[in-house]
């Protein structure tokens, strides 16, 4: 009777097994494409962290698979007595020599690599700082005066772009995924970071540092642009704006007092508390990537941030009218 | 107090110096640690750049290395001849004897210096592969 009962233990355990293996699989999978795994890495850095994980992942494996292979071996298959040779050999192979002879490889290895991880910038350097809860951007190109700009990140390939992050108030972390590793952004300190992309295309950053309620939608765009379509965006980003400053929709932004807050470059609007405004429709996304940039996204969040992002440092202007907000938002699309 | 458990005290007292010898591997390793880790941080916040060479430091953090391994060798040579494997043959002390307990006592130590020194090596394999202060 105790084999039965044995027979259907392990019956009623296989299904849970299979679908915790499915649901484990299905996560993995998932977790291994989209704009912000690091999988799949474009940038040389996330490229070598990648390869690093790889590495230690067989190195692990090859561990794992030997050491219970040898403890397999020695209460299921050889299940008699065996010789002091043979179990020295076990023991002292299988537990000291084999795990000392992969950590070190692994050891090397990782330690070889980590000055690249920290290899000085050539290029482009970016200040970015962090803000409850969206990030604040200045681009110092080579030769040419700081562009001011907020809540995306561009990039050039072929350099390596140097990033000084700092914070206003609480801890951030700044995080691209797809293009490296992660660095912290603390109050009253400067961080460096650098990048170096190599495949064009829009990736995803995130706060990677718990800062307070909307911490999860303090994210942003990583656009990636071959060098001379980079310097064309940096050109054009730092023309004031290009959108009428009489048009009605501008009338309600200076109306409604949104200058005191927010910069528009080229106007009396230079508000330095919300991120700068002058080139906003050309964001791939609206409040730090909370939002898609549309003009009924853009109208929704002028008229209650709250919805979108607890605890923003933004008031709502519900007071306006449907028509007064889409005329809002359909001048600030026009900010190019 | 019976003569037998006289002679047992007087024996575990004079075990007490190599109770001191279990503790030589493991001390050298943590010296050698504390000692490469704070020269090392001395060296980059006050002495190098970030990009700086540290090439004397790995020289001497290397020569350090050699030396704390030399030690280690040594105290793992004592400790084996303690235990006197070649002698005996044995692996276990099962007796608890004064001699059992030397030679358990060697054992140990023997283990200790073994982990001691691929302990020490891993500390020092950084200065093998890192050239600068980042
Ligand atoms: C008290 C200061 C304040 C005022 C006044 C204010 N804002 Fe904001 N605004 C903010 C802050 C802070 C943010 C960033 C919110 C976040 O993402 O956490 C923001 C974000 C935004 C964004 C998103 C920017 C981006 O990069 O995606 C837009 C658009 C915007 N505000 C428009 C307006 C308009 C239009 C008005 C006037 C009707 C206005 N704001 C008034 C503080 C203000
Ligand atoms: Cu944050």
């Amino acid at each position: 009777m105790p084999h039965r009962r044995e027979g259907i233990e392990i019956f009623a355990r296989k299904p849970t097994a299979v679908v915790a293996g499915a649901v484990f699989a299905a996560f993995g999978l998932s977790a291994c494409e989209g704009p912000q795994s690091a999988f799949g890495a474009t940038g040389a850095d996330a490229i070598q962290l990648e390869t690093l994980f790889i590495v230690m992942l067989v190195g692990a494996a090859i561990l794992w698979v030997a050491v219970n292979g040898l403890f397999f071996y020695v209460t299921r298959v050889h299940t008699t007595s065996i010789s002091r040779r043979l179990a020295n050999g076990v023991i002292i192979g299988g537990g000291i020599g084999l795990p000392l002879v992969v950590v070190t490889a692994l050891l090397v290895y990782g330690l070889s690599i980590m000055p690249d991880q920290r290899a000085e910038g050539d290029g482009l350097v970016v200040k970015v700082t962090g803000e409850k809860w969206w990030w604040r951007t200045e681009y110092q190109p080579l030769a040419g005066a700081p562009v001011v700009s907020a809540n995306e990140i561009r990039l050039p390939t072929g350099s390596r772009t140097t990033f000084e992050l700092t914070s206003e108030r609480v801890i951030h972390s700044f995080w691209i995924p797809k293009l490296g590793g992660k660095m912290d952004m603390f109050p009253g300190r400067t961080t460096v970071l650098t990048l170096e992309p190599v495949t064009p295309g829009i990736y995803r950053g995130q706060c990677a540092e718990f800062c307070g309620e909307s911490h999860a939608l303090m994210a942003f765009k990583a656009v990636v642009m071959e060098p001379d379509a980079f310097d064309a965006w940096l050109e054009a980003e730092a023309a004031p704006i290009q959108a009428d400053p009489q048009a009605p929709g501008a009338e309600i932004f200076f109306g409604e007092g949104c200058g005191a807050c927010h910069a528009l470059r080229g106007t009396q609007a230079n508000g330095a508390v919300g991120p700068d405004l002058t080139h906003l429709a050309t964001r791939e996304s609206l409040a730090a990537a909370a939002l898609p940039m549309n003009r009924e996204a853009l109208a929704k969040w002028v008229r209650n941030p709250e919805t979108y992002k607890p605890g923003v440092k933004m008031p709502a202007y519900d007071h306006l009218s449907d028509e007064e907000l889409d005329t809002l938002a359909g001048w600030l699309m026009e900010l190019k | 107090m019976t003569r037998r458990e006289n002679v047992e005290r007087q024996e575990f007292a004079e075990e007490r110096a190599s109770l001191w010898k279990l503790t030589l591997g493991p001390v050298t390793w943590a010296v050698h640690f504390a000692a490469s880790y704070s020269l090392t941080a001395v060296w980059c916040a006050k002495l190098a750049a970030p990009q700086d060479d540290i090439t004397l430091l790995r020289l001497i953090i290397g020569a350090g290395t050699i030396v704390a391994l030399v030690v280690i060798l040594l105290f793992g040579l004592s400790a084996w001849r303690q235990w006197n494997y070649t002698q005996t043959g044995r692996a276990t002390h099962a007796f608890g004897d004064a001699e059992n307990r030397h030679e358990f006592l060697g054992h140990a130590a023997t283990l200790l210096c073994g982990v001691s020194f691929i302990g020490t090596l891993y500390t020092a394999i950084p200065v093998l592969v890192i050239g600068s202060c980042t």
